[in-house]
């Protein structure tokens, strides 16, 4: 078995696969993942903040931002994860596999951290497709818990591997003058006492015969370039044929993103369908009122009272958690107004309520510093048109830095509290 | 001294972050949903070191076979090229997928993925033959060119 793991790792040497490669490839995949968690981290506590937690409101772009950022970055981790892999390959053959107890715990949460960060960007994906159907699970929980699993496995990843690292760390200290890699003087490879397998024996042999005439590539630096070129042309081509989803200027380039700026009602993307809300009747009704209510008093609005009051025009972007989103222009009703209507704190917070039913985004709360801002609005227009009612007609939440699903849809109460 | 303890440092916050992850998880979710992610995390590593690493080992040791025969850009080129349609394909080949068995919205999945990725891999292909002619017609010549010059 020993010599069979050995011909393996053997068979699977390349001049890409050595410490200086897996460690560069590493500093960038780290860096991405770090950007991941913290963006993610921003976007999961600005849904359920915890108590005392108080979010900006400017720039009007910062979830926008952010929630991109988040989406790119995982994209950006498919290439970046599967080139480290591919540099690490050989490891997975070491003899003995397991040298003792803490080697058994390193190898144990290197397990961790491949599995954890490959279902991790793979549901994430999948996530942004809307095929809910294969998980089997919550995303948004598992989501967030994988993500702390990575980070504590990056973490001891680093701490196993960082006399490794340090080494690794400049490429002017990795190579010789001809490009070879300098070896680590402190750990020599035990294995290159092992005879190869011997020819003559049996299949195994003969294919590790086959393989061992094979001449090795004649060029080590031509070999590392090549590896990352290729590495550079993916990283390239999955982000820079996505990334229009998230940010504009670069729609053009948009081919493969799961959202295209534009198509939608009124050429603004929807996630959640009036039909799929089960609002088509609700939200059309003649007697609909929007409740404003604090806790001295409360008043119903129609949609033409509403339309009486003062309105006020924003540009504020509609920015979802799947990573699209996309300016555009509304008119409506300031929140701080509506609320004054009613004799609200001034330092009060807002429930907001959706027609909708049976999902957790049906009831949204706003902190006061939401409430207050004059870009916060009860929005009954877009871009010129009324509300189309797969926009939350006839009348939505629309605020600055916000997820768009807490841009409350088909409004139906509104509570000071 | 410091290397160390900053290796003990870093063992212990991963150890805090696995715990609360594990944690999070174990309250948030079922027992059933708890089952289905393990089954997605050990069929990741069943995907990756039983299915994509051995293909790309084969991939590899078959362009390492071909070195004798084949300059070793051409060799490198191809692999690239192979290496950058197989992640594209495992990217958004479920799109195309998931946008034949329908969405939600017709603002989910509005793009032709499929001829997308068609195009895609036609462009590869053309781009990595033309790198390809490009080297050999330049530098391969102009190897052969300098062959006979050195003889001389």
């Amino acid at each position: 078995m020993q010599r069979l793991l050995y011909g393996f790792r053997q068979a699977l040497q390349a001049p890409s696969r050595n410490p200086r490669t897996a460690v560069a490839l590493g500093r960038l995949l780290g860096a991405a993942f770090i950007i991941c968690f913290l963006t993610g981290i921003y976007s999961h506590f600005i849904q359920d903040p915890l108590p005392g937690m108080q979010f900006l409101t400017r720039p009007v772009w910062l979830y926008q931002f952010t929630q991109g950022v988040h989406i790119t970055t995982g994209i950006l981790c498919f290439p970046l994860l599967f080139a480290k892999l591919y540099s690490i390959f050989p490891l997975l053959f070491q003899t003995p596999p397991i040298k003792g107890f803490l080697h058994l715990l390193e190898r144990a949460s290197i397990a961790i951290f491949v599995a954890s960060s490959l279902v991790e960007i793979a549901t994430g994906l999948l996530n942004t497709y809307q095929w809910y159907a294969l998980f089997g699970f919550s995303f948004r929980r598992t989501h967030f818990a994988l993500a702390f699993i990575i980070i504590g496995s990056l973490a001891i990843h680093i701490a196993v591997k960082l006399p490794i690292i340090t080494k690794y760390w400049r490429k002017s200290t990795s190579y010789d003058d001809d490009g070879n890699l300098v070896p680590l003087p402190e750990e020599p490879d035990k294995n290159s006492r092992l005879p190869l397998p011997d020819v003559g024996i049996g299949i195994t042999s003969r294919v590790f015969a086959w393989i061992d005439k094979a001449p090795p590539p004649k060029s080590p630096r031509l070999s590392r370039r090549g590896f990352f070129a290729t590495v550079g042309v993916a990283v390239l081509g999955v982000v820079g044929l996505t990334v229009g989803q998230s940010f504009r200027p670069l729609d053009v380039l948009n081919v493969f993103g799961p959202r295209k700026a534009g198509v939608g009602p009124d050429t603004l993307p929807v996630n959640r369908t009036a039909a799929a809300a089960k609002v088509l009747e609700s939200a059309t009704a003649s007697d609909w009122t929007l409740t404003v209510s604090s806790s001295e008093l409360s008043r119903s609005f129609t949609r033409a009272e509403l339309e009486d009051m003062t309105q006020y025009q924003v540009d504020l972007p509609i920015a979802c958690v799947e990573g699209w989103s996309q300016m555009a222009h509304w008119k409506g009703v300031r929140l701080s107004e509506l609320v004054d209507s009613v004799r609200g704190s001034k330092n009060a917070s807002v429930r907001a309520t959706s027609l909708e039913q049976n999902s957790i985004y049906a009831v949204t709360e706003l902190e006061p510093n939401f409430v207050r801002d004059d870009l916060t609005l009860i929005a009954l227009e877009v871009d010129g048109k009324v509300l189309d009612i797969n926009h939350g007609y006839p009348a939505r939440l629309i605020a600055p830095a916000r997820p768009g699903v807490l841009q409350t849809k088909w409004l139906s109460k509104l509570e000071t509290f | 001294m410091a290397i160390r303890r900053i290796r003990i440092a870093l063992v212990l916050f991963g150890l805090a972050f696995l715990g609360l992850g594990a944690y999070v998880a174990w309250i948030w979710l079922s027992h059933k949903q708890y089952a289905r992610v393990i089954e997605w995390l050990i069929g990741a590593l069943i995907v990756h070191d039983g299915i994509i690493a051995p293909a790309v080992f084969l991939v590899t040791l078959l362009g390492r076979r071909l070195g004798a025969r084949v300059p070793a850009v051409v060799i490198a080129l191809v692999e690239g090229a192979l290496a950058v349609g197989g992640i594209f394909t495992l990217l958004f080949l479920p799109e195309v997928l998931k946008k034949l068995i329908g969405t939600a919205s017709s603002s989910i999945l509005p793009q032709n993925y499929a001829l997308h990725l068609g195009v895609f891999y036609v462009v590869l292909g053309l781009l990595t033959a033309a790198a390809i002619l490009f080297y050999v017609r330049v530098f391969v010549r102009r190897q052969n060119l300098r062959e006979p010059a050195d003889q001389a």
